[in-house]
């Protein structure tokens, strides 16, 4: 793949503008480090294909993270088909650790777990700064239909955390296979 | 107006302009400005778009990772990225070493054995990355080590195999392509193995044991519950069995991996040991015309003795895709078995079909079945 030297050299930029946020994203949902490292390659080799074959430079981060979640599904589809399920593909990478003195923050995380694959996508393009306008190219939804969408993934992660209170501890989880996505 | 639902709440809180739907079409116009002029006037509201703030500010944090790229990936990917406009980014397809247009004889067993030994013995040890030399060393180990055999007594092995594409299709079950396997194969005997196939319930869908000793290959297999047996008589000098052919598809794409300039290599410390995980990270498919080619491959080896435990490829066979991804669960050397191990146990409900085998058992399996189904035609006719 022979490129142009500029949109090498734009895509370096890029890279070194927005490697981190489409890791840390792809990290998130993935919770595995490698998968992770491999969205990022794959996200950035688009970008220059899509560069070097003139393509437009507008919303570049919007176009990365639609990117990045695309690669995420076919690695989530690709592993789910491969490999089954076992504890020691899940929950390889642990999330920063953070004051949980009432335990919300755990109850949280474990509410985050139990919800859709949809909706955890959209919180966690949320939760990097996208616009609604970039979450709708990212996730594949009607940008009129993203606030919608945000406000029921918010409404069923509190339920889950509801549901942990009820209870009286967390509920056990029974994980989704590979990751969150 | 009356009070904000919860998307026009949402919409506040992540300062977004509050948007109707027409027709399909997002509109922002009267429906933001009522909406703010509401929520000034509205206590409610205001409670509620305070509260998912802090909502969302929690998921926020729940939500971060302490990750950073890690120092190694970022040189990678820039490295790659520079070097794009100078050599090509993307090695596995785009290194002309690795773009190989296998003839059609690849359906020939010889063929793949010759073109095998040839990747591994010459093309790829010319292909060296600076970068990369470690995986480049493992993978030579790991290839060696496939090559050479072991010479003596009955090794037992089992895996999960996952198939997906053309390999998937040839299967004569309806499993979702996920196998059990286990394979026996007696190496003082050339050609003597057993190879069984369940599916992810346990249940067996077919059994492969070939002897030469005796010149016998039994071939069970379960189709809408259906067993049927076949036995064949193995020509001589037959000697290449299913593992032989499973074993030479590894090595193959073991000799694509060494040559791949775009190796990624990572230690892993697990409960069994030390392991070594090789990738090649995936590269689309763009205008290939190879007969068999890889788009991704990842290959797990144990550092001790350098052997394949988890292995993984996707391409294209006959510009068809596939996949197929293997685990090693157990594996024995020198095994002591008990002389019918190496038997398939019959069915009593199977039908039986004997006929002539050659060196291809699927092959000997359609003719057999062919066979008999004209045979019991002509019967029928003739009566």
């Amino acid at each position: 793949m022979d490129v142009p030297l500029n949109a090498s050299h734009a895509a370096q930029d890029l890279f070194r503008q927005h490697g981190a946020a489409v890791y840390r994203f792809a990290i998130a949902l993935l919770r595995h480090h490698q998968d992770a490292e491999d969205v990022v390659q794959e996200t950035f080799l688009k970008l220059l294909r899509h560069l070097g074959g003139g393509g437009s430079m507008e919303n570049v981060r919007g176009w990365l993270f639609t990117v990045a979640a695309h690669a995420l599904r076919d690695r989530q589809r690709r592993r789910s088909r491969w490999i089954p399920w076992a504890p020691d593909h899940e929950g390889i990478v642990e999330p920063a650790q953070l004051l949980d003195e009432d335990g919300r923050m755990r109850m949280l995380r474990t509410a985050l777990r139990q919800l859709p694959a949809r909706d955890r996508l959209l919180l966690a393009l949320r939760a990097q700064g996208l616009s609604y306008q970039e979450i709708a190219a990212a996730a594949g939804i009607r940008f009129s239909s993203v606030g919608r969408l945000l406000a029921r993934a918010v409404d069923r992660c509190e339920h889950a955390c509801a549901a942990q209170v009820a209870i009286g501890k967390p509920r056990a989880i029974k994980p989704e296979r590979h990751g969150l996505l | 107006m009356s009070c904000l639902n919860d998307a026009l709440i949402q919409s506040i809180v992540d300062g977004e302009a509050v948007v109707g739907d027409k027709d399909g079409e997002a509109v922002v116009g009267d429906q933001d400005g009522d909406a703010r002029a509401h929520l000034a006037s509205c206590a409610r509201c205001q409670m509620r778009v305070r509260e998912r703030e802090t909502v969302m500010q929690a998921i926020g944090q729940s939500m971060s990772m302490p990750a950073d790229l890690p120092p190694d990936t970022r040189l990678r990917v820039e490295r790659t990225l520079a070097e794009a406009s100078r050599a090509g980014a993307t090695r596995l397809r785009e290194n002309r070493a690795a773009r190989w247009s296998w003839p059609r004889a690849l359906w020939s067993a010889g063929a793949v054995v010759a073109a095998t030994l040839i990747a591994v013995v010459f093309v790829a040890p010319t292909i060296n990355s600076p970068a990369t030399v470690s995986a480049a060393e493992i993978l030579a180990k790991s290839a060696t080590l496939l090559a050479t055999r072991a010479s003596t007594g009955v090794e037992v092995l089992e895996y999960e195999l996952a198939l997906d594409g053309v390999p998937r299709e040839m299967m004569p079950d309806h499993a979702d392509g996920i196998y059990r396997m286990k394979q026996i194969i007696d190496h003082d005997v050339s050609g003597r193995y057993l190879v069984a196939t369940h599916g992810p319930d346990g249940q067996l869908i077919s059994s492969v044991a070939q002897d030469p000793a005796s010149r016998r290959r039994i071939v069970a297999v379960l189709i809408d519950d259906q067993p049927y047996r076949f036995e064949f008589s193995v020509p001589e000098g037959v000697v290449l069995s299913l593992p032989e052919m499973e074993r030479v598809h590894m090595q193959a794409s073991i000799a694509m991996m060494q040559a791949s300039g775009d190796k990624r290599l990572e230690v892993i410390d697990t409960p069994d040991g030390r392991r070594y995980r090789i990738q090649v990270p995936q590269v689309s498919a763009q205008t290939s015309t190879a007969v068999w080619d890889l788009t991704e491959a990842s290959v797990v080896v144990d550092a001790s003795d350098y052997h394949i435990v988890e292995f993984a490829v996707k391409g294209t066979f006959l510009k068809q895709p596939y996949s197929v991804s293997y685990k090693l669960i157990a594996r024995t050397i020198g095994a002591h078995l008990s002389a019918d191990a190496f038997e398939v146990p019959r069915d009593p409900r199977a039908i039986d079909i004997e006929g002539e085998g050659s060196a291809i058992p699927a092959r000997d399996v359609l003719v057999a079945s062919l066979r008999e189904y004209a045979r019991l035609r002509t019967q029928r006719d003739s009566r």
